[in-house]
């Protein structure tokens, strides 16, 4: 067979079956690696691959499934020896049959961070080595399967891609419930595997042929039109023991229905042999398979959240340290935990993507927004808008995405649309182009439409679909240009009517300089959106403007039944709105200290609410001094005696952190330095651990006490903590692990702090840690939890 | 292999993860544990593979004196891996930047949870044993005693973890997912129940607070696996 013929589809091509069983029943003894039988049983293994053939089968499968650097790691083989020994036995069995043979590569056996430790990078350097060595041993084609992370998934499409021009099939496994293990949806996997270049997309293994149908059709839904899709199913479900009852006949009957729905190519996983084959060469020979009628639809994407942008999509735009202090000093400091917090917060409100931009003067923008990428995506699965015009930053953001992201921005200069638009491409995103160029933003509706058409005209000859394309008719000041506001939203009418594609525009802009800057944004969104935006890039924690977004949903017949509106609003009851004039301050209730009493009793909305009561009146350090504290002291030493718990203590660090946030705001406003002063502090999970919530609690505690904590996260490698302290000069630093097996890299980052020759003091904490085992490791404290590690800080840094 | 999401989290053994066993919740902290059982078993997927292979099919000599003790009498021993899955994970690691209270809580709820699942588990295992004429013994996990974590990486290979239930073992042989877990059952044809790792090979035996309390983590009254190194964490807190 030709490889064209499958992409022809002009009839079903055949895939092989199962290989792990075939090599059991056919001598494998049990403790021996499947992966050497080219090396140690190649006879019969060319002996299966010929009965595959023989029995129909148009595309073999090497046996390398599993054939990587680490299942091999103590074979004594290399990974090019078992590959070429592989491939050549396929290669022989499919000579006399003219059959096509595909290098076959499944999950490393490792998870890949954050779920797992494994770095994206060595995932792909694996799958890079596996890939050269098949290229070399001559297959045709390169078969990625039996997937369920679609992260792993794109390292290993990235490595083909690179590493190879042979054509790439790929395969994932879903559940019952229609998702991966990781919980990956059959349309995030379809977009963003076709969005990386697959030349072929299919689902194998987990399921049999009449549990995978709804998901093939899904499958054939998504995927674009000159891709074909396949399906590999197990003979039925798997008994307890691991055996399958679906005989060979019954597997084709139950694959019939393949052969309507767009799928163009069958074969089996576990539990099928040759004799199964042979059913389906019966079955479908002489057919022709269905034509593929894939839905178009505009789609940003992260493994769990497929987010279609039909009606209005709000991105949520404060991860943008433009005039956001807090975060400017969070980037300088690599801090990841407050745009990770940022991000989180705004998803409750109601975001359904997010912005993120790491333009700071005076920070490495790639290497930053790589990071927080990275970060990001492990604490949110929804979709990320890369917000840059440095193609260093956006190509190395694009790399470590995990999904289908949109990247903010091109523009109509030729040369920003040179650089950029290759990159979408290639990595599968969405684009938002900006209606201005090199002599600046068209004052008219006209001027702006005619950049939009250069851009569309250009993003489509660059490859990219026209539903990936959204276009940015730019929001003006108003208070500068009064007549802009009308300009913008003509202009994002006619590229909505005209071209075809998706608007989105950043709506806060239209207030700056003006005073009650809600009012203006509210109205202005509610105007845009009846002019047709898509993506309406704001701040998602402003309530009205969320109600104006549900609102217009509700009367558009976007939401269904009012479904979401009454489900956000059926509990809330509307305040007459309090307008307070700055010229007439109210008089603060003083009864007590409602902010101690608020800490005290773990209440997180008043405890906020005491807080910006109080700094309307005092120092923030003194709202910190006399109430903050005294009201953790007070519950953190009933908690030493018992008489208060863990759940209460941490309800009022919940409702402290809530308070600290209005003291760092307060702080940030009067643009002092950017802290309470109380001294520096460095914590970190080593490296190899991913148990951290012990050290979470460690670093809200101590913030607040008023401590600038630099949380480094976990699986931190040593070197990390040791730049982290000179750069800080913290001279306090928590290292924890949970386990006895990543003490050892508890040690080595003290030993690599000591050989620095910083001068810190290091404390260690964690399940298997006692204060014996802390010192034979070279650690100058131990803590056994949250409030010993904070009176220790009080002990060192005042 | 999927398994059911336990209709409930057992709210008492959750509070005692968190060294709250006395504690009565006031309203608003009963909300927040109402929350945080909602959040787990709207997360979790558990997940679990297993096998049973005769005792001298698995290299568990010089794993410790206290499995072999676990296992004696045993002719056959069953492998259990089991997960509660990533997206579990995802939502510990999202409500610990949020709020710190609700995720202790959560953490503590998902350990149990996949207690109690393992827990659901083993007895259709002893039932359908005991059809037989055959006994079990109890869950003994690497990490346990003597028996070094190392143990995790030849057990998740045999039941194949990694395909049949996305859980994998990390180079520092740590099981990912997060909330993980592996067992060791021995099968007799006799009654048999194994022998629990005692506190004599325990590195933290001297700082326990169990038996501070006069207690020990596995007697009826704490039976919790919190102190011994298994792989249901609660943090160090």
């Amino acid at each position: 067979m030709q490889i064209q013929e499958v992409f022809d589809r002009r009839r079903f091509v055949l895939l092989d079956g199962g290989m792990g069983t075939q090599l059991q029943q056919r001598g494998l003894q049990p403790g021996q690696k499947p992966e050497l039988a080219a090396l140690e049983m190649p006879d019969v293994l060319t002996a299966i691959h010929a009965d595959y053939a023989a029995a129909g089968a148009d595309i073999l499968l090497a046996n390398t499934f599993g054939a990587n650097t680490r299942k091999l790691a103590d074979t004594g083989y290399l990974v090019e020896q078992v590959v070429a020994a592989s491939v050549a036995c396929a290669k022989r069995a499919a000579a006399a049959k003219e059959a096509l043979v595909g290098l076959d590569i499944g999950p490393l056996g490792e998870l890949l961070a954050p779920a797992g430790t494994l770095p994206f990078g060595e995932a792909y350097d694996a799958f890079a080595e596996i890939i050269r060595a098949g290229v070399t041993a001559g297959a045709d084609l390169i078969f990625l399967e039996t997937m369920t992370d679609l992260y792993e998934l794109k390292a290993a499409m990235l490595a083909a891609k690179e590493h190879s021009t042979l054509p790439v099939f790929v395969s994932m496994s879903f559940e019952s419930r229609g998702r991966t293990f990781t919980g990956c949806s059959v349309e995030s996997y379809g977009v963003t595997a076709a969005g990386l270049g697959a030349d072929a997309i299919g689902i194998n293994c987990s399921l049999g042929p009449a549990e995978i149908l709804p998901f093939a059709q899904r499958l054939c839904r998504t995927v674009p039109a000159g891709v074909p899709v396949f399906v590999k199913p197990n003979a039925g479900l798997p008994n307890p023991d691991g055996s399958y009852n679906m005989d060979a006949k019954e597997f084709a009957r139950e694959m019939q229905a393949y052969a309507a729905i767009g799928v163009s190519m069958v074969g089996g996983c576990c539990g099928t042999t040759p004799e199964y084959i042979a059913g389906l060469r019966e079955s479908f020979a002489g057919r022709v398979p269905a034509r593929k009628i894939p839905i178009s639809r505009s789609c940003l994407c992260t493994p769990v959240r497929f987010v279609e942008v039909n009606g209005i999509t709000v991105v949520g735009e404060r991860i943008n340290p433009t005039g956001k202090k807090r975060l400017q000093q969070a980037l300088r400091d690599g801090d990841s935990a407050y745009p990770c917090t940022q991000a989180v917060a705004q998803a409750e409100a109601g975001a359904e993507v997010l912005d993120v931009n790491a333009g700071l003067p005076g920070i490495d923008e790639a290497a930053t927004l790589e990071r927080l990428v990275t970060e990001l995506q492990a604490v949110t699965d929804l979709p990320l808008q890369l917000d840059s015009s440095n193609p260093q930053a956006l190509a190395r953001a694009l790399r470590v995405y995990n999904g289908k992201p949109i990247v903010n921005s091109v523009n109509g200069e030729q040369k920003t649309l040179d650089a950029i638009l290759p990159l979408c491409r290639k990595y599968g995103a969405a684009v938002v182009g900006l209606t201005m160029d090199e002599k600046g933003i068209p004052t008219s509706a006209e001027g702006r439409f005619a950049i939009a058409k250069r851009i569309v005209d250009a993003a489509c000859a660059a490859g990219i679909p026209r539903e990936d394309i959204y276009i940015d008719c730019l929001t003006l000041t108003a208070s500068a240009q009064q007549e802009g506001a009308a300009q913008t939203l003509a202009a994002l009418a006619r590229c909505k009517q005209e071209l075809g594609v998706r608007t989105v525009l950043g709506v806060s802009n239209i207030s700056f300089g003006l005073p009650c800057r809600g009012y203006l944004n509210t109205t202005f969104l509610t105007m845009a959106m009846a002019a047709g935006l898509n993506l309406a890039i704001m701040n998602p924690n402003t309530p009205e403007m969320m109600a104006a977004v549900r609102a217009y949903r509700v009367l558009t017949a976007q939401d269904k039944q009012s479904a979401d509106y009454v489900a956000a609003y059926a509990d809330v009851q509307i305040q007459a709105a309090q307008i307070t004039r700055s010229t007439a301050p109210e008089e603060q209730e003083k009864n007590g200290d409602p902010l101690f009493e608020a800490v005290r009793r773990g209440l997180k909305a008043e405890a906020h609410a005491a807080a910006e009561a109080a700094l309307a009146e005092k120092d923030p350090l003194d709202v910190v001094n006399a109430s903050l504290i005294p009201a953790l002291d007070l519950v953190g030493d009933g908690f030493e005696k018992g008489t208060i718990f863990l759940p209460q203590l941490l309800q009022a660090a919940t409702a402290a952190q809530a308070a600290f946030e209005a003291v760092k705001a307060k702080i940030a406003d009067g643009g002092q330095a950017q802290s309470a002063g109380k001294g520096k502090i460095v914590v970190a999970t080593v490296k190899g651990d991913v148990h951290d919530i012990g050290k979470n609690i460690v670093r809200v505690i101590l913030e607040n006490y008023g401590y600038d904590v630099l949380d480094l996260g976990r699986d931190v490698p040593p070197e990390r903590v040791v730049e982290a302290v000179r750069t800080t000069g913290a001279r306090l630093v928590g290292l924890s692990a949970l386990m006895t097996t990543t003490v050892p890299n508890m040690k080595a980052t003290i030993d690599a702090l000591h050989a620095a020759g910083l001068d810190c003091k290091v404390w260690v904490g964690g399940a298997v840690l006692t204060p014996d085992f802390a010192k034979e490791i070279g650690a100058d404290f131990y803590c056994k939890d949250a409030k010993a590690s904070a009176d220790l800080a009080k002990r060192i840094l005042g | 292999m999927q398994r059911p999401v336990p209709a409930a989290v057992d709210r008492a053994t959750a509070l005692r993860y968190l060294g709250a066993s006395g504690w009565q919740p006031d309203a608003a902290s009963v909300n927040l544990l109402d929350r945080a059982e909602k959040l787990v078993r709207g997360a979790a997927t558990p997940r679990a593979v297993w096998r049973t292979l005769p005792v001298e099919a698995l290299p568990l000599q010089g794993r410790g004196g206290d499995l072999q003790r676990h296992l004696q009498g045993c002719r056959e021993v069953t492998l259990l891996a089991a997960t509660l899955g990533s997206q579990l994970d995802a939502l510990l690691r999202r409500l610990e930047l949020s709020d710190i209270a609700l995720a202790a809580i959560a953490d503590a709820m998902a350990s149990v949870l996949l207690e109690q699942v393992c827990d659901a588990w083993e007895e259709e295992l002893r039932t359908g044993l005991a059809e037989q004429g055959r006994f079990l013994t109890g869950r003994f996990a690497p990490g346990y005693g003597d028996c070094p974590l190392e143990l995790n990486d030849t057990l998740c290979q045999a039941v194949d973890s990694v395909r049949g239930c996305g859980l994998a073992v990390t180079p520092q042989h740590l099981l990912t997912p997060r909330k993980s877990t592996t067992a060791l059952l021995g099968v007799a044809d006799h009654p048999v129940t194994g022998a629990k790792a005692g506190c004599t090979t325990c590195h933290l035996r001297k700082t326990c607070a169990y038996r501070k309390r006069g207690t020990t983590c596995f007697s009826n009254a704490e039976p919790a696996d919190r102190g011994r190194e298994n792989c249901a964490d609660s943090g160090s807190i």
